[in-house]
């Protein structure tokens, strides 16, 4: 700690913090234009310029400056702000005066700084620049005639995305930021850059003339995305979602957000919402009124078997609802297609006692050694993902990838990537345990079932697994070695739909590795194993789960035999997005009664006797649960259209029907009944939820037990082609691929193949594929790159209508033919 | 006091005579107003179209909240006033909108004959503000 006086305050801060982060902290507000708190120290603009007594005769930047013991500033007098007025009449002498056009205007920070120093005239004169901007990319324009070169665009796609689409080019007044050899920008289109813009250089394109930042109603919301539970903010106007606001105050995001949240948001307002009650009359849909409708439903659930298919996207209190509405009902409950959760569920309760992942995502930033199974876990969890990228890039941690593909993890530098042939990790995992007991490296103090672990892995001795998954014994031995000597380790594994195969083994091996390198028994960190939807983690903990009732599976399996009387699927598009497909079309068939509860006409939706209009995210009240056990506030910014309920609503409603006594007067009654239901979530407050949510079981959650648990790997499966499929960086689930942003970049489905395969079937990206397996054939669009190695395709499982699911049916890896045309 | 009886009845006879008369004989007389007046809204046109760049100012300036505009891109890529909307009936003539506009795409015309029959045609779109003279 050092102590220093800012203006007249005596200030203690710590040895890192700059002289700018000292004032802050004494309360001292001085002027910054390309500081940023997340990115490292720059000292571009030359705004925060203040006086050091210990260094009379210049002026020293306050962003860049460590604070040195006894340091005597001054932040404020006449000459500062006569230089602080001269650098802005620099930074105006090419910067065109278009604030009446431009989206920043409002919110702006050198049109703030201008006004501040009273910059009215300019003694300067200079060219305005007559750039072209960048009119080539669907999302984000560039406009570099606005451009003040602070950097933070260059710094952030650098630091945090780690893409590093930007950089400065060019010399003195002709320098300009330019993506490389100055063509349009094509990159993952995150939108961190333009999160970062202090002017309206960078702006959101589909936000483009659509309103004043002053106008705009902001909520502060969870993305209804995927399981990393960012902050989002909701600008609002018109009852319409019309941007994602930048926000880095609350939140475990840090204002960082992916394509899918920060442009992902259009789908709510979409024309072709469902927005009345349907009912299958004389093989039509008509429409219906909710007392029709919720009749039916009602008399279905009350009278006959029924089986229910939730979504995780919905808030605690709702499947908690759900889950009283099944209990009234005796009927099977389950999500998820049933299957991909079971790594959490009951892997990780036979080896850790948890159900849920062990540390924070804020823990894994300064985490030493990391270990992603899977490259897709980025394309999963982008903005986890960022933290990763952090992790490596600035704080040095060995980062270790497990994959059958490479990705943009494996990019990173100094990754090390272990890559199988596909559905082998669990096999390589075992390996790393094998040789972690082999060197006598591993922890087994207080672990349980170490020798019949020990002779299980027989099978798995490093050499044996090199040979059968194409890892070299190096490699193997060389992680295992990292992982033993992490202080501070984390695993990363998602689950989802895509991924259903062997979940449960790889959540054992995984948590195996975790407890015999140490990780697990870590302070901080450990395990993550993370949900592929918003609330994934929420329907574990609420037990939206199948008891003594039917699984997923099962259900489905029951309704082809006509053994359901009632299917009713909540915020899922099974015929899309379930592995089997055919499975999933017998039962809708099968079902005497299918209800569908969804925001759109989904495909399942069409086939069903009933539809129910759901709200979406931004138009709920209530909790979500991420990855990492937190639990936020879902708020509503925008009315659902119509005559559409939100879930809350309609199970509410359903309850009555069915008899049930409840009144609830809100979410907060709710999450009070489900507070005291469940143990975890007890003694916390609806109200008391502040901005950075509530972790449940505090931020590092012990393990109960460590218990090895042996598991065994697949085979290889011997194939010239083999099909794998998961989440695309641009999409989540089946919503996303409504929303304007994300289709803007990927609009239909792709076979992805690897340089050497294409060449070898003489295909080019965008020429048709024909992927032929299980006497199925699919047709596709083809995407060539260097990501995938020879024999292995790749297919996202996010699009309807490709009969995907046809081929995959839940498989780790399919044997396919590939062909051309 | 019968002096400045006389006194002040005298200012009154002065102004009695056709010298002195203010009053006018509107319709048929009508006054010139004065070139600052505050009278009907009149948006400023260029060759192939408004002025005015869909800012948000005026609305946002204006007390009376009688203002209504949406922005969006015109085949130039350039922001336009896809609706520029004043309703009278609420309008205070106080001129703030003016005095915002960074671009002077609104003034303030002599007119203020604007009564009208029914509401709705106190409601002044862009076309109407156009051709305000």
């Amino acid at each position: 700690m050092v102590n220093l006086t800012i203006d007249g305050k005596q200030v203690t801060v710590s040895k890192t913090a700059t002289i700018y982060e000292a004032a802050k902290e004494a309360g001292v507000d001085i002027p910054v234009l390309c500081y940023a708190k997340k990115l490292l120290p720059f000292g571009a603009c030359r705004v925060c310029l203040v006086e050091v007594e210990q260094m009379k005769g210049r002026l020293i930047p306050a962003c860049t400056t460590p604070a040195t013991e006894g340091m005597v500033v001054t932040t404020n007098s006449d000459e500062i702000a006569k230089v602080r007025k001269t650098v802005m009449e620099f930074l105006l002498v090419n910067h065109v005066l278009d604030c009446p056009v431009c989206d920043k205007g409002g919110e702006c920070d050198l049109q703030d700084l201008t006004y501040d120093f009273e910059v009215n005239s300019n003694r300067f004169e200079g060219v305005k620049f007559d750039l072209p901007t960048d009119e080539v990319n669907p999302l984000i324009e560039r406009n570099m005639n606005r451009c003040v070169l602070c950097g933070r665009c260059v710094r952030v796609c650098d630091e945090i995305v780690a893409y590093g689409s930007y950089s400065f080019i060019n010399r003195g007044f002709e320098t300009k930021i330019a993506t490389a050899f100055d063509r349009g920008l094509s990159c993952e289109f995150c939108g961190q850059c333009l999160s970062m813009c202090p002017v309206g250089a960078l702006l959101p394109r589909p936000f483009k003339f659509k309103a004043r930042p002053w106008q705009l109603k902001e909520v502060d919301s969870v993305c209804g995305y995927c399981g990393n539970g960012c902050t989002v903010t909701l600008g609002c106007k018109d009852n319409q979602v019309q941007t994602i606001r930048f926000n880095d105050k609350i939140g475990v995001n840090d204002g960082n957000l992916c394509v899918r949240g920060r442009f992902g948001y259009s789908y709510v307002n979409r024309d072709d919402r469902l927005t009345t009650p349907l009912v299958r009359k004389d093989g039509q849909l008509v429409e219906a009124s909710w007392d029709e409708a919720l009749d039916a439903v009602s008399s279905a659930l009350k009278d006959g078997k029924a089986g229910i298919l939730s979504g995780a996207r919905l808030t605690n209190e709702e499947l908690f609802l759900l889950k009283n509405v099944a209990k009234t009902a005796s009927a099977s409950l389950d999500h998820s297609g049933g299957e991909c959760y079971k790594g959490v569920t009951e892997g990780l309760q036979e080896t850790l006692g948890l159900a849920s992942s062990t540390g924070t995502f804020p823990q894994v930033e300064d985490a030493d050694v990391i270990l992603s199974i899977r490259s897709d876990f980025y394309e999963t969890h982008p903005v986890f993902g960022m933290v990763v990228n952090q992790a490596v890039k600035r704080n040095g941690a060995k980062f270790l990838v497990l994959s059958d593909k490479t990705g943009k993890f494996n990019k990173l530098p100094d990754a090390q990537t272990l890559l199988t042939k596909p559905g082998l990790e669990v096999n390589v995992l075992n390996a790393i345990c094998a040789a972690l007991l082999e060197s006598g490296q591993a922890k087994t103090d207080g672990v349980s079932g170490v020798d019949e672990f020990k002779s299980a892995l027989a099978d798995y001795a490093p050499a044996k697994v090199s040979a059968q998954t194409g890892v070299p014994v190096e490699a193997i031995t060389a992680a295992a070695e990292q992982l033993a000597g992490a202080k501070k380790g984390a695993i990363l594994l998602a689950y989802g739909l895509p991924y259903t195969a062997q979940s449960k083994e790889l959540a054992i091996a995984a948590a195996n590795l975790a407890i015999l390198s140490g990780l697990a028994a870590q302070d901080e960190a450990g395990l993550y194993i993370c949900g592929e939807k918003a609330n994934s983690q929420g329907a574990i903990d609420l037990g939206i789960l199948p008891g003594d009732g039917l699984g997923a599976q099962e259900q489905l399996a029951a309704a082809a035999k006509g053994d359901l009387d009632l299917l009713y699927v909540i915020g899922e598009d099974p015929m899309t997005s379930y592995p089997d497909g055919a499975k999933v079309e017998a039962a809708i068939n099968g079902a005497k009664m299918v209800v569908v509860q969804d925001l759109f006409l989904t495909p399942t939706a069409e086939q069903a006797d009933v539809v129910l209009p759901a709200a979406s995210f931004a138009e709920k009240d209530g909790t979500f649960t991420n990855a990492e056990r937190r639990i936020q506030r879902v708020r509503p910014g925008i009315t659902s259209p119509g005559e559409a309920k939100s879930d809350f609503e309609i199970f509410t409603s359903l309850l009555g029907r069915l008899g049930a006594q409840v009144s609830y007067t809100g979410p907060q009654a709710v999450f009070a009944a489900l507070a005291a239901e469940n143990g975890e979530y007890a003694g916390i407050d609806f109200d008391a939820i502040g901005p950075q949510g509530v972790v449940w079981g505090g931020d590092k959650l012990a393990p109960k037990q460590q218990v090895l648990v042996s598991v065994s790997g697949l085979q290889p499966v011997e194939a010239r082609f083999q099909l794998v499929t998961g989440s695309a960086l641009y999409h989540s689930g089946t919503t996303s691929t409504r929303a304007k942003g994300p289709r803007a970049v990927i609009d239909e489905a792709y076979v992805e193949l690897g340089r050497e395969d294409a060449a070898e079937l003489g295909v080019a990206t965008d020429d048709q594929v024909t992927v032929k397996a299980n006497g199925n054939t699919v047709k596709l669009k083809a995407k060539v790159d260097n990501r995938l190695p020879k024999g292995v395709v790749f297919v996202p499982n996010h699009f309807a209508g490709t009969g995907l699911n046809k081929i995959y049916q839940g498989a780790a890896s399919v044997a396919v033919e590939v062909t051309k045309g | 006091m019968f002096k400045e009886f006389i006194q002040g009845l005298s200012i009154t006879l002065k102004h009695l005579s056709p010298k002195h008369i203010t009053t006018v004989q509107y319709p048929r007389v009508r006054l010139q107003v004065s070139d600052r007046f505050r009278g009907l809204h009149r948006l400023v046109p260029t060759q192939d179209r408004e002025k005015c760049v869909a800012c948000y100012l005026c609305p946002t300036v204006c007390p009376a909240k009688c203002i209504t505009v949406e922005s969006a891109e015109n085949e130039k890529g350039e922001k336009y006033p896809k609706v520029y909307q004043i309703d009278m009936l609420r309008c205070i003539f106080c001129g703030y909108c003016v005095e915002a506009c960074p671009v002077e795409a609104i003034e303030m015309s002599g007119q203020y004959e604007l009564a009208n029959y029914k509401r709705e045609q106190f409601i002044f779109d862009k076309k109407r503000l156009l051709e305000t003279k």
